[in-house]
């Protein structure tokens, strides 16, 4: 289990911004926490599975999709915030996510 | 000017217009209302109402594969006429006509009435069967195998795009059930693709059948540009071949994740997407190596 530092939450968030500003071809500085990731910004979700790829590259994470997947049926993912919120509790839990509901 | 890295990709078929990235082309719009009057005249008068600026026939699934056809035909046309000459084609699902268009195979003409025939004659075989496809992001093949055998539902992998991307296809209500029973073992996406034919599944071969015999006086020859298909990423080499794929196209699954493996290893890398979506594009992003120019740069 990770622990989450004021580095990787500034790192997580910077990563978001500038995938979301470089795949839906938006000056970063029109995306805020509050920016919707589909009505806004016409995402989809295989940028979102992209974007775990990433991660899951960059912080060498153990975990299966479809326990992000599980995680967000109960837990959906609307604005950039939530998805940077996600994103840290996914590198912070992993493959464990599910069990912080428990 | 020939590019031995580079694949002419044609899309299936596509409804939604907006932002379409042929606009951008230089003598786009006049080659493709050049091609669509003439389909108009060959096989549907109401193909010359279309326009972009509207949702001309966003249910009529036979006009939506006309449509997109022309399409691509007219971005095959002026990239050809620039001098761009792919060192392979491939056609995505029922994009397989167009790329043959594009690869000398068949004409205009020819590659209308093929989308015709297999249209009608897949919908003939329906009979009473209520059939569809849809889209699974976020479990792999296994994961997909497993919730349809545990149901015995009567649905088959019709297509695999990338690692955790699939494509579904078989019966409307066990389709339904497949696609709610993904997201609750955890599919970041799944969608209903709304079409009444589950194109590459075991359930059209029937209609293939069909198709193959009505098929049989249309004139098709060898491709000029390497053509590969996208069920077991063989070239196409020679008119028997064609006619057999073009029948197994309408009922064996396909590898698109593979498809685009094979083309790398021949060391081409460069992808245009010939048609209205970006949908292969997007796709490509999982898989490395692979860069997917926009058409507007093509002629720019």
């Amino acid at each position: 289990m990770a622990t989450i530092t004021e580095s990787i939450r500034k790192e997580v968030k910077e990563i978001v911004y500038s995938f979301f500003a470089d795949e839906c071809e938006v000056d970063i500085t029109q995306i805020n926490d509050n920016t919707s990731i589909i009505n806004d910004l016409d995402g989809d979700s295989l940028m979102f599975l992209e974007l775990i790829e990433i991660f899951k590259k960059k912080y060498q994470l153990d975990i299966e999709l479809k326990v992000i997947g599980k995680y967000a049926v109960k837990h959906p993912v609307a604005t950039i915030g939530q998805l940077i919120t996600m994103q840290l509790l996914i590198i912070e839990h992993e493959n464990r996510l599910l069990d912080i509901d428990q | 000017m020939s590019d031995n890295h580079l694949a002419f990709i044609f899309p299936a078929f596509s409804n939604d217009y907006n932002d379409h990235p042929g606009k951008n082309m230089p003598g786009f719009n006049g080659q493709f209302n050049e091609y669509l009057f003439q389909a108009a005249g060959l096989t549907d008068p109401q193909l010359a109402g279309f326009n972009f600026g509207d949702t001309t026939f966003p249910d009529d699934e036979l006009r939506t594969q006309y449509v997109t056809y022309i399409y691509s035909c007219a971005v095959s046309k002026l990239l050809r006429k620039s001098g761009h000459s792919p060192a392979i084609t491939a056609g995505y699902s029922m994009g397989i006509y167009a790329a043959l268009f594009d690869s000398g195979s068949v004409t205009f003409e020819t590659g209308l009435a093929l989308i015709r025939i297999a249209y009608q004659t897949l919908h003939k075989s329906l009979n009473d069967k209520r059939l569809g496809m849809g889209t699974i992001i976020g479990l792999c093949r296994n994961d997909i195998q497993q919730l349809i055998l545990q149901s015995s539902l009567r649905v088959e992998i019709a297509n695999q795009n990338a690692s955790h991307s699939f494509v579904v296809s078989g019966y409307r209500d066990d389709l339904q059930n497949l696609l709610e029973m993904a997201t609750e073992e955890g599919a970041l996406h799944t969608r209903d693709m709304s079409v009444n034919i589950s194109y590459h599944s075991g359930f059209m071969k029937e209609g293939a059948m069909d198709f193959a015999r009505q098929i049989s006086n249309l004139e098709i020859t060898a491709p000029e540009t390497p053509m590969i298909s996208l069920i077991d990423q063989i070239f196409l080499s020679n008119p028997e071949i064609i006619r057999k794929e073009l029948m197994r196209n309408l009922y064996h699954p396909l590898n698109w994740l593979e498809t685009m493996q094979v083309i790398l290893e021949k060391k081409v890398s460069t992808f245009i997407e010939c048609g209205p979506s970006t949908g292969l594009a997007r796709n490509a992003r999982f898989v490395d190596g692979i860069r997917f120019f926009p058409l507007s740069s093509m002629l720019s």
